[in-house]
């Protein structure tokens, strides 16, 4: 699971609505796996991320910003958490990540209606 | 450690002759009995779990009568099996990758496991068998006389699953006869023991009461089997005495398995693992959401689950209509495929960020392995943001909902994801698999595939042009009216007919004549108990799976579409037997 993913995902358990994200990431297995960077590419996923803790938000002019944008490719896409659990907000739920797949599913009881 | 692989744990008494052995004999290449070069490798293991089994007995109800036969007698039986050459040789070669089998008095199908008991083979039982089956009676090894034989030849090498003998399809007295050579037989009780058997050469099993209705027996497919040194060939259970196993290599096996058929249901103490007493109820149509939910998980999670890499390998080619609306996408958009299966859409446009949700964990599993980003979760709860993704595909998903409020809800699901402006294309697959009086190549394909495996959704290079025109209910010949608006807005999740009614099993590449059916799936057959090899042996096709549908009428799914709110459609057309759509959020 790629960071950038681990970004866009959101809890469902009943009753936690709009604050099932962002899931607290505990990783006990990463990999670093080199991908191809595309300075374009994540300019533009730059807005689209959920960004927490960051009081000003990126910096002005930051598309341009190479060093930057190679930060941020290497978080976003260049980590992979192979092993460990994520935990929702709300109602602190686990979620297991095995072998690089997160398992989001919930049980009938658990599901929002 | 590669899972699944067998390791051999070695325990030292000092951690100086642990560490001499590693030094000596990692990376050593040894010759072993066959001749074969191995090379070992040693690694030290932080924790190693040792099983101290405790005194085992023979299963309840288990007996092997050791040199029933004669040496010579033995000979006689193995020649008077009359095993029809293998017409499918490879290059001349013999490649029986599995066991052979044979059949008398009754044909077993290995399809469901069971005989057809109004068609008995002709001839019966060999005439040969006749004088020992008497003299086992009289000699009490045998309680009933046997009507059913069947024959298996084991080659080092091959093996059986685990499994326990149909209750319905014969009695409680199972036995079987050992010659040419003994092997191992594994048991094992539903709390998990399990207890090695040997099986000399010309013994015979006697299978009884709870050995024969609740206990599986199996055999690994190996070829040595780890053996008790002390015992030599005789019977008994193989202990864990780690000091007194060693190795027995495997020869050519030929068992002569007699039962009684049953014509009367069983009716035995073991109801869990009976056919005759848990006789499956056929499913029908759910009327509730906790009948839909439970349909679902078992006609089609649990089936997706077993098929997962054949039906992945089946689905291979994308289609051309949805590679165009993917690669129309601008650069850099974040796009939900929900319902991904094998992932064949996710790598299509590198510009994309493509994130895979599948119920399926082995469908998932196959999205990693081609390093694809996937994860598992529901249609009806995808645990993606809402409002952040600029499109959603969901090809071939909602026609596995089994009523038209779950249906409705994933493609509000789909909405939900979207952020203003963003598009969802969906795939159903269609009652209508005749448009325009064309067949769909899923009808087409009818006599070329009979016999081979089965590919549902075709995956057609070229779908037929068909135009861009909004399919009118009046142009069909279709059967079928639209009800999924009535229903969605009676807010009933049955559909206005028959309640309680049976869901039908469709015959693969014919027209559709239910809504709401289901589909088989023929896996190819596996190595051991499902495919045993020969011409004119019974060639099972393996097993069956039933998935349900719902296919969808004409202009069903655009009027589904259009009772979400803050969506627009922007386009409705038929593709190569299935109704499609994109709709825009508003």
């Amino acid at each position: 699971m790629k960071l950038l993913t681990h970004n866009l995902l959101s809890s469902h358990v009943r009753g936690v609505g709009p604050r099932g994200f962002p899931l607290r990431l505990q990783a006990t297995e990463v990999r670093i796996s080199p991908v191809e960077f595309n300075p374009d590419f994540v300019a533009r996923m730059i807005p689209k991320l959920h960004l927490v803790e960051v009081p000003k938000g990126p910096i002005e002019g930051y598309e341009h910003d190479e060093k930057f944008l190679r930060q941020m490719h290497h978080v976003l896409l260049e980590v992979d958490v192979l092993e460990g659990t994520l935990q929702c907000p709300e109602s602190g739920r686990l979620f297991p990540i095995s072998r690089g797949i997160p398992n989001m599913l919930l049980s009938d009881e658990e599901t929002e209606t | 450690m590669p899972p699944s692989k067998p390791y051999s744990f070695v325990r030292y008494k000092t951690a100086e002759e642990a560490k001499e052995a590693y030094v000596t004999l990692n990376g050593k290449e040894i010759v072993d009995d066959l001749g074969q070069k191995i090379i070992l490798y040693l690694n030290f293991v932080e924790k190693a779990q040792w099983k101290e089994l405790g005194l085992q007995a023979l299963p309840p109800g288990l007996m092997v009568v050791e040199e029933i036969i004669s040496s010579e007698d033995e000979k006689i039986l193995l020649e008077s099996v009359n095993w029809t050459e293998d017409i499918d040789n490879h290059n001349g070669q013999k490649c029986l990758k599995h066991r052979r089998v044979k059949h008398f008095g009754y044909e077993f199908h290995y399809e469901n496991n069971n005989v057809d008991k109004d068609k008995p083979l002709p001839g019966g039982l060999p005439d040969i068998w006749d004088s020992i089956l008497e003299k086992w009676l009289k000699e009490g090894f045998i309680k009933h006389k046997p009507d059913q034989l069947t024959v298996n030849q084991y080659e080092p090498g091959h093996g059986i699953p685990a499994h326990i003998d149909t209750h319905s399809a014969f009695e409680d007295e199972i036995v079987s006869l050992s010659l040419g050579s003994e092997i191992v037989m594994d048991f094992k009780h539903p709390d998990g023991v399990t207890v090695p058997v040997m099986l000399p050469r010309r013994s015979l099993l006697v299978m009884t009461g709870e050995s024969r209705y609740l206990w599986t027996h199996g055999i690994t497919p190996r070829k040595f089997d780890t053996v008790q040194a002390s015992k030599g060939h005789r019977s008994g259970i193989i202990t864990s005495d780690v000091g007194d196993l060693t190795l027995s290599k495997r020869g050519i096996r030929t068992s002569f398995t007699f039962r009684k058929v049953r014509q009367t249901p069983c009716n035995c103490s073991y109801p869990l693992v009976c056919d005759s007493q848990m006789k499956e109820t056929p499913p029908s149509f759910p009327e509730s959401a906790r009948e839909a939910s439970q349909l679902e998980r078992e006609y089609v999670h649990r089936v997706y689950e077993e098929i997962a890499e054949h039906f992945s390998s089946t689905r291979h080619t994308p289609w051309p209509r949805v590679v165009d609306f993917l690669k129309a996408l601008p650069s850099g958009s974040l796009v939900a495929d929900v319902g991904c299966g094998n992932g064949k859409y996710l790598g299509i446009n590198k510009e994309l960020y493509m994130v895979g949700c599948d119920r399926s964990q082995n469908l998932v599993g196959i999205c990693r392995e081609r390093h694809l980003e996937a994860l598992v979760g529901d249609a009806l709860a995808v645990p993606l943001r809402s409002g952040s993704w600029d499109a959603c595909i969901s090809i071939a998903v909602t026609h596995h909902l089994s009523t038209a409020e779950r249906r409705v809800a994933a493609l509000q699901e789909l909405v939900r994801l979207l952020r203003p402006g963003g598009m969802a294309l969906i795939y159903v697959w269609a009652m209508e698999q005749e448009y325009k009086k064309k067949k769909s190549k899923y009808l087409r394909e009818n006599r070329l595939r009979q016999g081979k495996e089965e590919e549902i959704h075709s995956d057609a290079a070229e779908p037929e042009s068909l135009g861009e025109q909004v399919p009118d209910a009046g142009d069909q010949d279709a059967p079928c009216r639209v009800s999924a608006a009535t229903d969605v807005r009676a807010g009933g999740g049955s559909a206005s007919k028959v309640t309680d009614a049976k869901l039908p099993v469709h015959t693969n590449r014919t027209s559709f004549r239910s809504q709401d059916l289901l589909v088989p799936w023929h896996r190819k057959g596996n190595p051991g108990r499902d495919e045993p090899v020969g011409a004119t042996e019974s060639r099972a096709p393996g097993p069956v799976f039933h998935r349900y549908y719902h296919v969808f009428c004409a202009g069903e799914l655009e009027e589904a579409c259009r009772t979400l709110s803050h969506v627009r459609v922007l386009q409705s057309y038929y593709d190569q037997g299935n109704w499609c759509v994109v709709l825009q959020k508003v």
